[in-house]
């Protein structure tokens, strides 16, 4: 990664690091330019992983690191790519990326790993990866396609986050795996121990797949209520 | 419009960087894979006789894992007609590639846990739910007659339902205790029924909605069982 | 036989790609405000889904695994050339169409490049991988999955034409309310779960 830094340092001298628009490539995905909510990118794959946090959590760092480094690949072999084959070019790097980004995971967390089993090769068909090469780092230079990629990636997990936490909290009444609320195992085989947590009922809605597409559409609802601009007008 | 030329030569150096980088990252990480692989198999194995173990697993580290499996358990592969095979470690038997085997070539793994009160035969079952396999761990206790405990795993059963076998606690822990020979000494195994088990001994309550996944892990325990029984008798004598 | 037709009945309708594991919703969402281009494109994936799961089937069998031509664990590949293979027989289908039925092409062509970077399509090929299916299977698993996707956008597509005519609140118009319609019909299809074909063909 180092290496790679230095050479965009490199190519990019009258480029800032930090600058206002630079920032703003970050910070827009996670709101106004949301790749779920407002680009209706990407929300293929992942929903079905989001029952659990912990899942959540993995599945969208591994996601804004593909979306990542593809735009910086991308972006430093775009003058080269020949425009006939440009898809699977893009594809294989995609490809490779996500391979390696399996292999790490099931080296260092298998259980997780076998939990998002097909899930993980499903970033490849993301459409917020190939929509953010296509769209931007095919165009720009690459640390500026890097963060836009990072941004996007961050925007992703982040709805992918918020709709895990809540259905785990709600669904199983815990949070990252810890019980905080509705019955524990203990309390299942004897009902003297922590029986102050015992009066919620998981809600069984919130376990299904289906709740999962509902929380986006409400996420969408609040976002578009709180800025009109983003109202569909067709 | 780039040349013909110029295109092969692009994607052959591009499938060439690909794939030698991505077989260094493979073979450098096969040791890690096959280690964390090997532990996961330990754990879902060792969850079965929890209640046997020194600690909680969840409070064990990988190393206290691994070596709590090396020095307590022994591993026997024992083929269809009960015999234990040599030069075979159980974990090296997979139970899905055994099943499409026909059932005279089949082999079976078998842990034997040495705990404070005895020898614990730990037996593995496979059998089909409503979607797709269900499988268990049964550990059978020294009286080559009472189970004492099971742990559960799934495919892809019904979350809330068939999958409660693995996600209820409660539903392994009914097996405890229960006996897989009658007074008579002859073989029942332990049956899962619906509506309130009343024989104490040999049934278990269903699970309420998931009818399919509770007949599955009656037959199950029935079947998978049994091919254990000549080489359980054998130990006896 | 009935084990084949199981995998039918399952993967169109009980395990429906769109409704169950919400896969290949990016096309879904943006495909469907009329009928008619829902039946084309879901049309065009059937016919690539009923293509490229048996090819990755031979992919991953004769060329990946083990007991393959190269004897040797080349598993770590499967995702390069699953995708390979899937964008090279989305082109070719492409060029087929065009040259032999100019009118199918005008009503698909649009949509044929798109199928590469649905996500219905790698998925189906590692559920494949996944469930250990055989060649018969995976065909079977192809055509139905790819039913199965047909279908969901096709009566998504009729519900979105008619709700135009609804109040629906300013901010959901659109994709907020594509979202749960999409639930809805989810759940409306999880009514189906717990039928298990193969045991009612017993009986």
């Amino acid at each position: 990664m180092a290496e790679t830094m230095t050479k965009t340092a490199v190519e990019k001298e009258k480029l800032e690091w930090f600058g206002p628009k630079e920032r703003k490539l970050i910070t827009d995905p996670l709101n106004d330019d949301n790749p779920v909510t407002v680009q209706i990118l990407g929300v293929c794959s992942a929903l079905a992983v989001t029952t659990m946090l912990k899942p959540a959590l993995i599945m969208a760092i591994a996601v804004t690191v593909v979306t990542g480094f593809s735009n910086l690949v991308i972006s430093l072999m775009r003058n080269g790519i020949p425009k006939q084959i440009r898809m699977i070019v893009q594809l294989v790097v995609i490809a490779f990326l996500v391979t390696v980004v399996e292999q790490v995971l099931k080296a260092y967390s298998y259980p997780v790993w076998k939990q998002l089993s097909v899930f993980i090769g499903l970033i490849i068909t993301n459409c917020i990866v190939m929509g953010r090469l296509e769209a931007y780092a095919m165009a720009n230079p690459p640390w500026r396609s890097f963060l836009d990629g990072l941004g996007n990636g961050a925007g992703y997990g982040l709805i992918l986050i918020a709709v895990a936490a809540i259905r785990e909290f709600f669904g199983r009444g815990a949070f990252m795996g810890y019980k905080i609320l509705g019955a524990t195992d203990e309390f299942l085989l004897n009902t003297s121990k922590h029986w102050w947590l015992s009066w919620y009922q998981p809600n069984g809605l919130m376990v299904i797949p289906a709740s999962a597409i509902f929380l986006v559409g409400i996420f969408i609802w609040i976002q578009r209520s709180r800025n009109p601009k983003l109202v569909d007008v067709s | 419009m780039y040349s013909n030329r110029y295109i092969t030569i692009y994607t052959l150096i591009m499938t060439l960087v690909v794939s030698i980088v991505l077989a260094f990252t493979v073979t450098g990480l096969k040791p890690f894979h096959d280690a964390a692989e090997a532990i996961y198999k330990k754990r879902d194995i060792l969850s079965a006789i929890e209640s046997q173990l020194p600690k909680k697993l969840k409070d064990m580290s990988d190393e206290e894992v691994l070596s709590l499996f090396d020095s307590k358990v022994e591993q026997v592969v024992i083929n269809a007609e009960g015999e234990s095979l040599q030069g075979i470690s159980a974990e090296k038997v997979d139970m899905a590639s055994e099943e499409k085997k026909p059932e005279n070539e089949r082999k079976y793994p078998l842990y034997i846990y040495q705990s404070e009160q005895g020898k614990i035969y730990l037996t593995s079952v496979r059998g089909n739910g409503l979607w797709d396999k269900i499988w268990a761990y049964v550990a059978i206790k020294e009286d080559l007659n009472t189970i004492v405990g099971t742990a559960f795993g799934h495919v892809g059963e019904t979350p809330g339902l068939g999958a409660e076998i693995k996600d209820n606690p409660g539903f392994p822990r009914q097996f405890e205790g229960k006996k897989i020979l009658n007074d008579q000494g002859d073989y029942v195994s332990v049956k899962v029924v619906k509506g309130g088990a009343k024989d104490p001994l040999h049934e278990v309550d269903a699970i309420s909605g998931a009818t399919i996944t509770s007949v599955g892990v009656s037959e199950m325990m029935v079947r998978g069982l049994e091919v254990y029984l000549p080489y359980l008798q054998a130990q006896k004598k | 036989m009935d084990n084949l037709l199981n995998i039918f009945i399952k993967s169109a309708f009980i395990e429906n790609m769109v409704l169950a594991y919400f896969i290949g919703m990016c096309s879904f969402l943006a495909v469907s405000k009329s009928v008619k281009t829902a039946i084309g494109l879901g049309a065009a994936v059937i016919f690539v889904l009923a293509l490229t799961v048996p090819i990755n089937w031979v992919i991953s069998e004769l060329v990946l695994g083990p007991n393959g031509i190269f004897k040797t664990d080349l598993t770590f590949l499967r995702f390069i050339l699953f995708i390979a293979s899937i964008a090279a027989s989305v082109q070719l289908v492409e060029m087929a169409v065009e040259k032999y039925s100019p009118s199918l092409y005008n009503a698909l062509g649009i949509f044929l490049p798109l199928i590469t970077v649905n996500c219905a399509i790698l998925g189906a090929a590692l559920f494949m991988v996944a469930r250990e299916y055989n060649f018969a299977e995976s065909v079977v698993y192809g055509i139905g999955s790819g039913f199965g996707w047909a279908l969901a956008i096709i009566a998504m597509a009729a519900i979105r034409e008619k709700i135009r005519y609804s109040h629906v609140p300013a901010p959901l118009r659109g994709l907020g309310i594509a979202f749960i319609l999409t639930g809805l019909m989810g759940m409306a299809f999880m009514a189906l779960m717990g039928i298990n074909p193969a045991t009612y063909m017993q009986q």
